[in-house]
């Protein structure tokens, strides 16, 4: 019966109710990320002053209220968002890609090498748009040292690219330590241990135009993708009989794996577990085909990260490092994730 | 069409030869069976002759399209039998196409050629042995090939799926494919294989008509043990049966 | 609660005078700030600073840097860039290898320039200390971040240098200052105290100084109330501070490439007192920073509460600090010296700077 009606459904169709759920869940923990911090600012003037840029409202609200959630709340969502999209995609398209559900977006050196590049700019205290550049260049450098590490005669094996990422995230992790060791303890060390925590407290419009467009510009590419990362996932030579070219295609995953990490790194600092634990409750919910996982990811993502940067800005009057959060809120995550999947006997749903 | 000429494969420079200067063809439509013991290399033979990995020599040629059916398939992610069926499309689509409705059409097609139609929903670890062996077929033929290389399709199988999976390859060739696979039962050979390969050794193999090739005398020679072919009648069709005669030596 | 913790600085130092009586003519028999004995037989001539902001301290109870054998690389950087670089040049030329990550000491290096005493920190584990006392070298530690524990600094300088008559000066000098603005100050509304903010970080993030902090402390004397929450140094974000509305807010001396330009340009900020009625001030760079307990506090102080409380308090700080570099330093700093430590390129267009900039300058 099913098989019947299924031909008319197509991919990203199939079961749209748990798209709209998923698309308004994210919408609405974006706005009550809106509505929270320490300023107080009452949910009738968020919802005014979101409108305001559109549609003539009656104003209702203080320019400090105005200032307050276009200016410092909306930028940090939306980067949060940004962030947790990008890192969840790339985990996802990662692990489709390497054929293990047990990788994220630092298996690849990409995370570290990026985190070298940040802290590297910080320690030469060159400036805000050094340390993005630098990230991302760093963490692009470190991929592809991974990847001839693990090239042997023009082939690449996903278990050797996942030890050598693991070679060149022990190598940027030492180098790391050594800044972090030569750095000023009353200058750079401070701003370096911040950044290397993650956070989104000194977001911008700037930022968010960086991740915004990095997403846009490999994350569409990586979705589209999908249908090649299902093949993929069944291994080179069952994906070489099928017709695709195995090398080519998981070299542009990663490339673009690379270029959405490097970009959340380089605004964002290193936040770890979201590009690991995001996907597995993509597939809990949908099933493990990455034509669903990789979109779902992405909201599931986006949503999961303003949740915690949210509370990482507002339980307490102080800020709580957001690598912290993500690690405190993760780790026992993937442990029951595990723990789920396994008892389902296979990862899946 | 299958034309092999002088193959020969190690795996490095230095390395022994796994097999070297074998040939063999197959017409349009006809089913070869390739025959060795364990690790005499028949999965090599048949990833070099279709490109999964190089041959350092001889060549090959296929006149249409081949599929290639694997032992088995070990996946993390556990796709419905459906979706691992359309894959079978994936050498038509473009870097960031997903499978159209017509190629999911095709996919049911080839499914209801096997007869899997009712497992479409289910998922691969959900299956038997047998029944992932039908979807991996029917996976093949989605991709409307001309030729079929199947590696041991009918190991680790009951005598019914057995029995199915033969009957497919069986309708598979009178449809117009081109069938080649390799067996540990030479019976399977007998059944449905106008010719035969024998491997004796890394330069050395027969390769010719099932009743020249499939004699008493070449089965021991390849086991190492007595192999009796004997004769049988059914539905008035003549057979016949190969016995291994398990505690002898050749 | 400020004048029992004089009473503690007072019985500190009494304490400190006592052990020293006791001990025999010409050895020198001090407790440290971990209540270690430290025993010489005569003033230190060659002394290791390892703690940052001992270096320059040290500069200042001795009168010059003959005596200071190595220091830490970070303090070296400090004493070079600020006043104190152009006061003593041969600065330059003291070896500062000496010490690797967190304080952990080179040995080998310390050997190399054979000191008759190093001064180390107390409050950081016993890791850093050990190796020293191994090597067979004397060890003074030092705590850090309140009055008690800086005039206990320049209590056990003194003793170790011989230079008990300038430290009690300074010493005095510090007290002094403290009742002087104390009872100036006593009958400030709390009202009319502005709502103080200091940023310890604000380019990377945004910290600032809470409740048990030196600055804190001095927030509080000069005549000002912190707004801040919570305990030590807080991270916060900037709603916070937008709620906290501070009405002066003070930079750090740390950061590099800082200056009250980056809150004023900043649109968040558009609306907080301070940045309207522009009252945000980089804390100034003299023998060192200003911000943390230095030898230089009373400065500070003075500084901090003629722009919290003008009218209130009296000083002439370019004549106070022309007078006390004098007698600190041996040193009289020129008009561009007093301008690059005050940062009045930063700060002369900030409300109630003007009262700093020279009067015969002014007045052209």
């Amino acid at each position: 019966m099913t098989s019947q009606i299924a031909p008319a459904l197509m991919p990203l169709r199939v079961r749209g109710g748990v798209w709209w759920l998923l698309g308004a869940f994210l919408v609405a923990v974006m706005l009550v990320s809106l509505s929270t911090g320490n300023y107080q600012v009452p949910v009738n003037h968020v919802v005014g002053i979101l409108v305001s840029s559109w549609w003539p409202v009656e104003v209702t609200w203080t320019p400090v209220e105005a200032r307050v959630v276009e200016l410092i709340r909306l930028p940090r969502v939306l980067i949060a968002a940004l962030v947790g999209a990008s890192l969840a995609l790339a985990g996802a398209a990662l692990q489709g890609a390497l054929r293990n559900p047990l990788v994220g977006p630092q298996i690849v050196g990409v995370s570290s090498g990026a985190a070298l590049g940040g802290v590297l700019a910080l320690f030469l205290a060159l400036g805000t748009a050094a340390v993005i550049g630098s990230a991302f260049v760093f963490g692009a450098l470190a991929m592809l040292i991974a990847y001839s590490m693990a090239r042997v005669s023009g082939n690449s094996s996903p278990l050797t690219l996942v030890l050598a990422g693991i070679v060149v995230s022990a190598f940027c992790s030492a180098l790391v330590s050594l800044l972090t060791y030569l750095a000023n303890p009353e200058d750079s060390l401070p701003t370096i241990v911040y950044w290397l925590m993650g956070s989104f407290a000194t977001a911008s419009f700037d930022k968010v135009w960086v991740v915004g467009s990095v997403l846009l510009l490999a994350g569409l590419p990586l979705v589209l993708m999908r249908f090649r990362i299902n093949v993929l996932s069944l291994g080179d030579e069952e994906a070489q009989s099928l017709g695709i070219p195995v090398e080519r295609t998981r070299w542009a995953v990663l490339a673009l794996c690379t270029a959405l990490v490097a970009a959340s790194v380089s605004v964002s600092g290193v936040v770890d577990w979201v590009g690991l634990v995001i996907p597995h409750f993509a597939r809990l919910l949908l099933g493990p085909d990455h034509r669903k996982v990789l979109p779902a990811s992405m909201l599931m993502g986006a949503a999961y990260m303003v949740i915690i940067d949210t509370l990482a800005r507002s339980l307490t009057s102080a800020e709580i490092p957001l690598g912290v959060l993500t690690a405190i809120v993760g780790a026992p995550i993937f442990a029951w994730l595990l723990r789920q999947s396994s008892r389902r006997g296979a990862l899946h749903d | 069409m299958i034309e092999v000429t002088d193959l020969g494969y190690r795996h490095h420079a230095r390395s022994p030869w796994v097999f070297k200067h074998h040939s063999l063809s197959l017409k349009k439509g006809e089913v070869g069976a390739i025959i060795g013991p364990n690790g005499r290399g028949k999965t090599t033979l048949l990833k070099a002759l279709l490109g999964l990995i190089k041959p350092q020599q001889g060549s090959v040629t296929f006149a249409g399209l081949p599929a290639y059916v694997p032992q088995g398939t070990d996946t993390s992610f556990p796709y419905r039998v459906r979706d691992l069926v359309v894959m079978g499309r994936a050498r038509t689509l473009g870097l960031f196409a997903s499978p159209s409705r017509q190629d999911y059409r095709l996919a049911d097609e080839a499914m209801a050629r096997v007869g899997i139609e009712a497992l479409a929903n289910r998922r691969l670890t959900e299956l038997s042995g047998g029944q992932r062996q039908l979807v991996l077929i029917a996976r093949a033929l989605a991709s409307q090939c001309d030729i079929l290389v199947l590696d041991e399709p009918t190991s680790a199988l009951d005598y019914h799926n057995q029995n199915r999976v033969m009957a497919v390859l069986e309708q598979a060739r009178n449809d117009g494919v081109t069938v080649l696979f390799t067996t540990h039962s030479p019976q399977h050979a007998l059944a449905i294989a106008d010719s035969v390969l024998l491997m004796f050794g890394p330069d050395e193999y027969r390769f010719g008509p099932c009743d020249e090739v499939l004699t008493d005398q070449q089965l021991a020679r390849l086991y190492n043990i007595d192999i009796r072919t004997l004769p049988f009648e059914h539905n008035g069709q003549a057979h016949r049966a190969v016995v291994p005669v398990f505690g002898s030596m050749a | 609660m400020r004048m029992s913790l004089y009473t503690a600085a007072l019985a500190a130092t009494s304490l400190a005078l006592c052990t020293s009586a006791l001990a025999e003519q010409g050895a020198i028999d001090v407790l440290d700030q971990n209540g270690r004995r430290v025993l010489l037989d005569e003033p230190a001539q060659r002394v290791a600073t390892i703690p940052m902001p001992a270096a320059s301290m040290f500069t200042s109870v001795a009168g010059g840097v003959d005596r200071l054998a190595a220091m830490h690389p970070a303090s070296k950087t400090a004493l070079e860039d600020g006043i104190l670089g152009e006061f003593y040049p041969d600065a330059a030329m003291i070896p500062s290898d000496i010490v690797g990550n967190g304080f952990m000491p080179n040995i080998e290096s310390l050997l190399t320039v054979n000191p008759d005493l190093v001064l180390q920190w107390a409050h950081r584990g016993s890791d850093i200390i050990e190796p020293l006392e191994q090597a067979g070298l004397s060890v003074a530690t030092l705590n850090y971040g309140t009055e008690e524990y800086a005039q206990g600094w320049i209590q056990l300088l003194g003793d170790v240098l011989g230079e008990e008559e300038k430290s009690q000066r300074m010493i005095q000098w510090r007290d002094q200052t403290l009742a002087d603005i104390g009872s100036q100050l006593a009958d400030v509304p709390e009202a009319e105290k502005p709502r103080t903010l200091y940023f310890l970080r604000f380019l990377s993030e945004y910290r600032v100084a809470g409740e048990g902090t030196y600055n804190d402390f001095y927030i509080d004397l000069a005549g000002g109330s912190n707004p801040a929450e919570g305990n030590n140094w807080l991270t916060i974000d900037a709603e916070q501070i937008l709620n906290w509305d501070p009405e002066v807010i003070l930079l750090n001396g740390f950061e590099a490439g800082l200056s009250p330009q980056d809150v004023y340009d900043n649109p968040l900020f558009a609306d907080v007192s301070a940045v309207v009625n522009r009252r945000v001030y980089h804390v100034p760079l003299g023998g060192y920073r200003w911000d943390p307990p230095n030898q230089e506090s009373p400065l500070m102080w003075m500084w901090l509460s003629s722009l919290l409380q003008p009218g209130q308090v009296d000083y002439d700080l370019r004549q106070e600090m022309r007078d006390a570099y004098q007698w600190i330093y041996g040193q009289t700093p020129s008009e561009r010296q007093l301008n690059e430590i005050l940062r009045i390129e930063h700060n002369q267009n900030a409300a109630g700077y003007e009262q700093f900039l020279n009067p015969a300058l002014a007045s052209q």
